[in-house]
């Protein structure tokens, strides 16, 4: 053996990323064993590495273990592939909770001997590592302190899957300055970035437009520097502590880019999911494309015009099927069903008169008569019984029986209702919709150790998982542009307003409070918090009512909120905040001043002005406002000011509620009276 | 050529050049034989201009022109004087010369001494139709030398200069010093166009390309003083503009709009419809999936100069002493001819010289050892001296005996004999007593220094 070891390329995969992501399929088996495009994410992500000239991949699970050496063993016995020229090991275990974890092991274990490829389970891709490699290899015996290589794939710049970021590089030397993750939602105004990395190198180039397939060139120290920082959890960990410990760490990241020729992408989550199927089956990943035999070595599919692929031994009415659709082995359409952009696992039954459009089915599904199915997955042996309609990223896992005549959307389904791992949770009583089926929350009070290997620091942010639908496209290009310009127009035009002393104590009451909501401190400390703020900057009591009430919605979590859903948002941090918010709103004027202090909100929320009844209803719910504040403020609202107006309109309807209730009140005291 | 006008901005004060500006304009500091000023109008004349205008100091107007009629220039220099009591930014001069600008137009500063060719600015500049184009150096021309004086802090003002590769569009250009800790960029600057190439070791030229409109455009900024400091960052800020959401349409039947529109950058561009259908039809276009420019009209673009390209501009005495040490050496590059580079007024009976720079009735005598350095007109270098790396400035006398090395020695400065000056600022006028031998310090008269500050 010690004679080969120079020569060995050796790789690392790394399996169970991102679980939370693919409830609830996640919690019936490994999500590296999920079928994309009937073939397991983990075997697309073995045949890239043994493309790439790899002879000993270390696969490392933490999570059903056994299932995945299985499938290796499986693998080997039917030739997959991949399974020549290389060695694959499944390691792993319980103990292990998040990606620093796992290199930590196998840094003890000390299984991997040089230069070595790291790749996530759930990575796609066609790309030939070689070239990388070497590059690694050159800038490694030119920079002793390289530590690893990352390799990036341009991208379109109107798509996010969270994959996305920004990095700032030496153009000389490709090293890593700067590297950022882009938001889901698209909002970031602008960009900040330390001067002194443009000052301290001559030219730095800042890409935007990239995405991150989790690839990775790692030098033995990378597994030591895990070692080392215990504290290292995740990748982005890791690349964020090596650039703010440069120098104490000695040691440096450098960058590779893909090829345009290229295809590489992570399946993270469920639109991610549909975008790669719809990559694989465009054909963009070729080789990797269902007729070319991945995994198995033989034909499985005749490929036809429009992206089609059918198995032969699938019964398929030649005109149900319309592009990009996939159909595998032993499955049966019935006539009048119309199937485009789907894949079609083995054995699967479908009715008559089906509409599926963007449908992913595993193994053994049954769909029975007059479905509409959009935007969704249906795990193996589940039956969706006539007259579904179902739409909108809903998730099936296996075994489901979906009643017939259900309309779901946006919604994930399981078999059984104890399937929630109990240790997380207490035991939830899921919400049944047949017998079995049951509705899986996916909503989580944000607790990030609970998702896993908490991969992406987007899971934390958002609170549920992302869903499938119709690829949101850029929002008008145009509309950014000139709202920036408009923007810059009042900044160098006008003179840049002095921060006030308003302002500041606004936004240190917004930082306190932010900080709270995270960190879930005591309110009575908060309430300190802004106590003091309040006489370092002189404030009346009216305007710290105001202002604090500014700084509730002006938290982060309420300006971005998950899905836009703005009601659940503030609910979230109401429950945390809610006694900081009584504790200065307790008279009828610091009502008003709360109220006051919405309306400046509204302004400046588009999502707040549209719930706007919601949210004044909510506070009244919650005895925050009176009803008497709310008439009072109501009735002071200006309807000659537009905005005012428009307020007064959506709030109509909530005053008649609330003057209606009183009535009957009053109604009822008459008649006491009249006893 | 001829649809470009040229203007050289000359009514700079030099004020980061107190030590060896004495009370001549800045334009006349001597760079080897010739003022400064005469550099970016040889440059001119090279590429064929054949007409300039020059915005001068009106008290300075007429010591400018004594003094480049003596020069050997071809070209017919126009001048154009703006108050002496004014306190005009160079914003401020190019709008008071506004209605001189007739088409498009090269605005340069009179400190540039290059021999940079600006052919690959100009077409790029026509090719894309741009509203201005700049030209970037590589900065540290004078890295290598070493401040005279008291040692100071020397910091260089930076530049963060943002250009897009794939098209060499501008995206932004900040003055280091501007910035705190954090450079913030928008988000516009860096979605569509994917890569950002930022540069912080370049220098702007201060050689503009500018289209006419830009002229009328800044005549209506009243507010802006400075072109580098404000009127470029604006300029490239408004490439992104859009035209105002309420189209021209209903401009005449709300008056206060069409008022608003006047103030609008777009209002100047001319983009008549016939441009736009010229656009809409042309084949040409850098992506599948953008309309040309992404639509923008206002377009700025930077050109980096070669490499082996000299251009340093002269606004400080570092650079003041870096170009004359070494104009010497880069003599036949910068200027592509052989020029005497020792007058043929001068008297140079010196017999170990070596790359020295002397002007007409300087009186070099025997028995001196001079290296790597530049003499005044009328200077006298008496016997037994040693002098090098240093610039002797017009009327300075030294006298027998001393050993001068990295020095300045002003006008009408006097060393008396035996003296040891190293790395030293000799102001105008000074007297530098018998035996002096020091080091690193600034000696000058301190009224006569105050004096110039003021001015």
């Amino acid at each position: 053996m010690a004679q080969f070891e120079k020569q060995i390329v050796q790789a690392v995969l790394i399996a169970d990323n991102n679980v939370w992501n693919f409830k609830p399929l996640s919690d019936e088996g490994s999500t590296a064993l999920l079928p994309l495009v009937n073939v397991s994410m983990l075997d697309y992500a073995l045949i890239a590495l043994n493309r790439s000239g790899v002879e000993e991949v270390f696969i490392y699970a933490s999570l059903y273990l056994a299932d995945i050496r299985n499938h290796i063993k499986q693998g080997i016995a039917m030739y997959a592939s991949w399974s020549f020229k290389m060695t694959v090991h499944v390691i792993g275990g319980e103990g292990c909770r998040c990606f620093g974890d796992a290199m930590r092991d196998l840094d003890s274990k000390a299984l991997i001997r040089g230069n070595f490829i790291l790749l996530g389970a759930d990575t796609v891709t066609n790309a030939d590592l070689r070239p990388v490699l070497e590059q690694h290899k050159r800038t490694a015996k030119f920079d002793k302190g390289t530590a690893a290589t990352l390799v990036f794939k341009e991208c379109s710049n109107n798509l996010r899957t969270g994959n996305e970021l920004l990095i700032a590089v030496d153009k000389q030397n490709t090293r890593l300055h700067y590297h950022q993750r882009l938001r889901l939602n698209q909002k970031e105004p602008r960009y900040q970035l330390p001067l002194d990395i443009f000052l301290g190198n001559s030219c730095v180039s800042l890409h935007h437009n990239l995405l991150d397939p989790q690839i990775a060139i790692g030098s033995p120290s990378m597994l030591s520097l895990f070692s080392d920082n215990f504290d290292f959890q995740t990748r982005d960990d890791f690349v964020r502590g090596l650039l703010i410990n440069e120098e104490l760490l000695d040691s440096r990241i450098y960058v590779a880019m893909l090829p345009p020729a290229q295809y590489a992408h992570k399946v993270n989550s469920w639109p991610s999911y549909q975008l790669v199927s719809r990559d694989i089956i465009n054909r963009w990943a070729y080789p990797l494309v269902p007729d070319m035999g991945v995994y198995r070595l033989q034909q499985q599919y005749v490929f036809h015009k429009d992206n089609i692929y059918k198995s032969h031994e699938a019964m398929v009415p030649k005109v149900s099927l319309h592009e990009n659709s996939v159909v595998q082995a032993g499955s049966h359409v019935e006539s009048g069903t119309v199937i485009r952009h789907s894949v079609i696992g083995a054995n699967c039954r479908i009715g008559k008169n089906c509409q599926l459009n963007n449908v992913f089915l595993m193994a053994d599904v049954t769909i029975g008569d007059n479905c509409r199915l959009e935007h969704c997955v249906v795990g193996s042996r589940s039956v969706i019984n006539e007259l579904c309609e179902v739409s909108a990223g809903c998730v099936f896992g296996s075994n489901c029986i979906l009643p017939a005549k259900t309309k779901l959307s946006n919604t994930l389904v399981t078999s059984s209702s104890n399937t929630q791992s109990s240790e997380d949770h207490e035991a939830v009583e899921l919400e049944a919709i047949g017998p079995q089926a049951y509705i899986v929350s996916d909503l989580t009070t944000g607790d990030p150790d609970a998702d896993s290997d908490g991969e992406d620091l987007l899971a934390q942010q958002t609170l549920c998982i992302p869903k499938m639908g119709e690829p949101v496209r850029q929002i008008d290009e145009l509309s950014d542009y000139s709202f920036n310009s408009d923007e810059d127009e009042d900044e160098s035009r006008a003179v840049t307003p002095l921060p006030d002393d308003t302002n500041i104590f606004l936004s240190e009451v917004i930082d306190s409070l932010t900080r709270g909501f995270r960190e879930k401190s005591n309110p009575d400390f908060l309430i300190l918090e802004i106590n003091s703020s309040r006489y370092a900057y002189n404030m009346s009591l009216k305007e710290v009512n105001f202002n604090v009430v500014k700084a509730v919605f002006g938290i982060q979590h309420i300006l971005e909120p998950a899905n836009d859903n703005v009601m659940l948002a503030i609910n979230a941090v109401f429950k945390q905040l809610g006694p900081v918010v009584s504790n200065y709103i307790k008279s009828e004027d610091a009502m008003l001043d709360c109220l006051n202090a919405l309306e400046d909100v509204c302004e400046e929320n588009p999502l707040v002005r549209e719930k706007i009844s919601q949210v004044v209803h909510y506070l009244y719910d919650k005895d925050f406002v009176s009803e008497d504040a709310i008439l009072a403020w109501h009735e002071q609202l200006d309807i000659d000011i537009e905005e005012q107006a428009h307020l007064k309109k959506s709030l109509a309807k909530l005053v008649d509620w609330l003057n209606q209730s009183s009535e009957e009140e009053d109604d009822d005291d008459d008649d006491d009276d009249d006893e | 050529m001829h649809m470009f006008q040229a203007v050289i901005l000359a009514a700079g004060r030099g004020t980061r050049l107190p030590e060896v500006l004495g009370d001549a304009p800045k334009a006349l500091l001597p760079v080897g034989p010739y003022p400064l000023i005469w550099y970016p109008l040889n440059l001119l004349q090279q590429h064929n201009f054949s007409e300039v205008i020059v915005v001068v100091l009106e008290q300075e107007k007429l010591e400018i022109q004594v003094a480049l009629e003596h020069t050997p220039l071809k070209l017919k220099v126009e001048y154009a004087t703006i108050p002496s009591d004014s306190d005009f930014g160079t914003a401020d001069s190019l709008r008071y010369i506004y209605d001189r600008i007739k088409s498009d137009f090269v605005v340069m500063s009179c400190d540039l001494v290059s021999n940079v060719k600006l052919y690959p600015l100009i077409n790029k500049f026509r090719e894309h139709d741009a509203a201005l184009a700049m030209l970037l150096f590589k900065s540290g021309f004078e890295s290598d030398v070493v401040m005279p004086g008291p040692k100071s802090k020397h910091k260089p003002e930076r530049d963060l200069i943002g250009i897009h590769p794939a098209t060499q569009r501008l995206a932004f250009v900040f003055a280091a010093s501007d910035c705190e800790d954090t450079l913030n960029i928008q988000k516009h600057l860096v979605k569509n166009k994917g890569q950002l190439d930022v540069y912080s070791r370049l220098s702007d030229s201060h050689i503009y390309v500018l289209k006419k409109w830009v002229i009328n455009y800044l005549h209506s900024k009243e507010n802006i003083s400075t072109f580098k400091g404000e009127f470029l960052p604006h300029l490239i800020k408004k490439q992104h503009a859009k035209r105002p959401a309420k189209t021209t349409q209903d401009t005449t039947s709300e008056v206060g709009v069409a008022t608003k529109h006047e103030d609008h950058i777009l209002h100047y561009v001319p983009h008549s419809t016939l441009d736009q259908k010229i656009t809409q039809t042309s084949l040409f276009n850098q992506s599948l999936s953008h309309s040309p420019y992404h639509g923008d009209l206002v377009r700025c673009y930077a050109i980096q100069a070669p490499k082996e390209t000299i251009g340093v501009r002269i606004n400080n005495t570092l650079s003041f002493l870096a170009i004359n040490r070494k104009l010497a050496s880069i003599w036949l590059q910068l200027c592509g001819e052989s020029h005497p580079l020792i007058a043929p007024g001068a008297m140079v009976k010196s017999t170990q010289t070596k790359e020295i720079i002397v002007a007409d009735n300087a009186k070099l005598s025997e028995k001196t050892s001079l290296n790597f350095s530049v003499f005044g007109s009328n200077c006298v270098i008496n016997p037994k001296n040693i002098v090098s790396n240093s610039i002797i400035m017009s009327n300075a006398i030294i006298e027998e005996g001393c050993n001068i090395e990295n020095c300045i020695i002003g006008h009408r400065a006097q060393v008396k004999s035996g003296s040891v000056l190293k790395n030293c600022l000799i102001g105008p006028n000074f007297v530098v007593e018998e035996g002096t031998k020091t080091q690193a310090v600034h000696l000058s008269n301190a009224d006569q220094f105050m004096e110039i500050d003021i001015q």
